[in-house]
């Protein structure tokens, strides 16, 4: 064995004809990055604002994604809409601004998207706050008794 | 007085969670197309780092430029960016003045030698040893030169920064020029538009402070990643200029079908900008998208490109056929009428046709 032959390669199944556009790319895509997460957990994203999708990709990608279990609403300086697909662990994010619109819009591979958790700073500002509320509850039940 | 304060300590204070930040964060990776995952690293990095010194000269302008920035709907992703600096000077926004503005100033540029951002917004007079605008005394041209020499870089904001703009308009009275005229050793970003879109000045403090670096620039000092596509590549009408379709007054049945503006004077073919991505007022729209063609007004010297309402090339063959070309030969005959408008937009330039009643007709 020499020259090209030496190299391995693996015929991927065909997409049915419906998923061209940019559609089987993305989804292509999507895939690598789940192997990324289930390989070494390493999360992965993509910017759908930055791709030049044909009309109908962003239907043909969600109906083929599906829906999931989880459809989480965050208010932060604006709208932003987390949703679970039907395949773990890729999620559809869509960020809007305090005017309604979208301004970003992501596919995120990952256990769970970065959005939704807590940051650990904020974890230590809670802390202090519960601490000061159970203060006030111990003080206020020592007034009252 | 200096602000020691962390971004995310300001953020903190100001109570804007870690989440908004974060949500920032993955809006500007996005339209700098950065790498997605960027986003983390930006939100990290920029909390952690102590709020970037800037230093706003406002000189021969009309202010829009500041209004751009600050007169969008409050809170917004973009006046996210007034956390993530320190604004150390603006004589416009600032409350104190006379002596005590000034020495704000100062104490910047000693606190922040060589560290410093300096924005512009206007250009500069240099007729009449500059005395067509002074502040404090002090000629424009003197402040500039002052305050570069300690800037690690300087952003040129709206076309008049960025290239003389409405007071470098034939016949230039005061003998207006752009930072880029006086200031040759600092790297200088222009973001030109009259006024600027208010993203894209947010984007490229955003940028230099997470990555240490100003962005890839075009020929004209911009940023590509904002000025890389004309406004005609990315115009949701471009389709009727390819089917031939075009208005040809403001109010007949191309006007009211949203055909294409090209016929009307529309400059999107050599004007460089992000309206039509990103749009206006909370990205409700952009002038062609409210029926009027582009003016060009991020381009150098679009005041004395001939009438807003001419149109740019002379469709000889005629424009249809060349637009039906277009579609069969890709971007090449796109290039060529490029350069065809360009070409005239130069001669316009040169025999200055100012805009009359009858362009308005």
């Amino acid at each position: 064995m020499n020259g090209l032959d030496a190299i391995g390669v693996r015929v991927e199944a065909a997409l049915p004809a419906e998923a061209f556009g940019y559609t089987a790319a993305i989804l292509r895509e999507i895939e690598s990055l789940l192997a990324g997460l289930v390989a070494n957990g390493r999360a992965g994203r993509i910017d759908l604002r930055s791709l030049p999708l044909l009309p109908g990709d962003e239907e043909r990608l969600a109906a083929v994604l599906g829906e999931g279990e989880v459809d989480a609403d965050i208010q932060a300086m604006g709208a932003t809409r987390v949703r679970e697909t039907a395949v773990p662990g890729v999620w559809w994010v869509t960020h809007a601004n305090a005017d309604g619109q979208t301004v970003a819009e992501f596919i995120e591979v990952a256990l769970v998207p970065e959005i939704l958790k807590a940051h650990p700073e904020d974890v230590r500002a809670g802390r202090n706050i519960l601490q000061e509320r159970i203060a006030d509850l111990i003080r206020g039940g020592e007034t009252d008794g | 007085m200096a602000d020691d304060r962390t971004l995310g300590e300001a953020l903190a204070q100001r109570g804007i969670s870690r989440r908004s930040f974060l949500k920032f964060c993955a809006t500007m990776t996005s339209l700098l197309a950065l790498p997605p995952g960027m986003a983390e690293v930006m939100a990290e990095t920029l909390a952690r780092t102590r709020r970037q010194s800037v230093i706003w000269l406002s000189f021969q302008e009309c202010t829009g430029c500041t209004e751009s920035l600050t007169r969008s709907h409050s809170p917004t992703l973009e006046g996210l960016m007034f956390e993530a600096i320190s604004l150390d000077y603006h004589h416009t926004l600032q409350a104190a003045s006379g002596t005590a503005a000034e020495a704000a100033r100062e104490q910047a540029m000693k606190d922040n030698y060589g560290k410093y951002i300096v924005i512009v917004d206007g250009s500069i007079p240099l007729n009449a040893g500059g005395a067509y605008s002074t502040i404090a005394g002090r000629t424009n041209l003197d402040m500039l030169k002052e305050t570069a020499a300690g800037a690690a870089a300087i952003i040129s904001v709206g076309t008049c920064a960025a290239f003389g703009g409405l007071p470098h308009a034939n016949p230039n009275p005061t003998g207006a020029v752009a930072v880029s005229d006086i200031i040759k050793d600092k790297p200088i970003v222009n973001v030109s538009g009259c006024p600027p879109i208010p993203v894209v000045i947010t984007g490229v403090v955003a940028y230099f402070l997470t990555l240490g670096t100003l962005p890839e620039l075009d020929a004209h000092g911009r940023p590509k990643v904002f000025f890389g596509d004309s406004i005609h590549d990315r115009c949701y009408r471009r389709p009727f200029y390819d089917q031939g379709k075009f208005a040809k007054t403001f109010d007949d049945e191309g006007a009211r079908n949203g055909w294409c503006l090209y016929e009307l004077g529309c400059k999107g073919p050599v004007t460089h900008n992000a309206c039509a991505t990103t749009k206006w007022n909370g990205g409700v729209s952009f002038p062609i998208e409210s029926g009027h063609p582009c003016l060009g007004c991020s381009e150098p010297n679009f005041w004395d490109a001939g009438s807003f309402y001419q149109s740019l090339p002379t469709p000889t063959t005629s424009v249809t056929g060349a637009a039906a070309a277009a579609v069969v030969a890709g971007a090449a005959v796109g290039v060529a009428v490029g350069a065809v408008s360009r070409r005239r937009k130069s001669q316009a330039a040169k025999a200055r046709a100012p805009l009359t009643v009858d362009d308005l007709k």
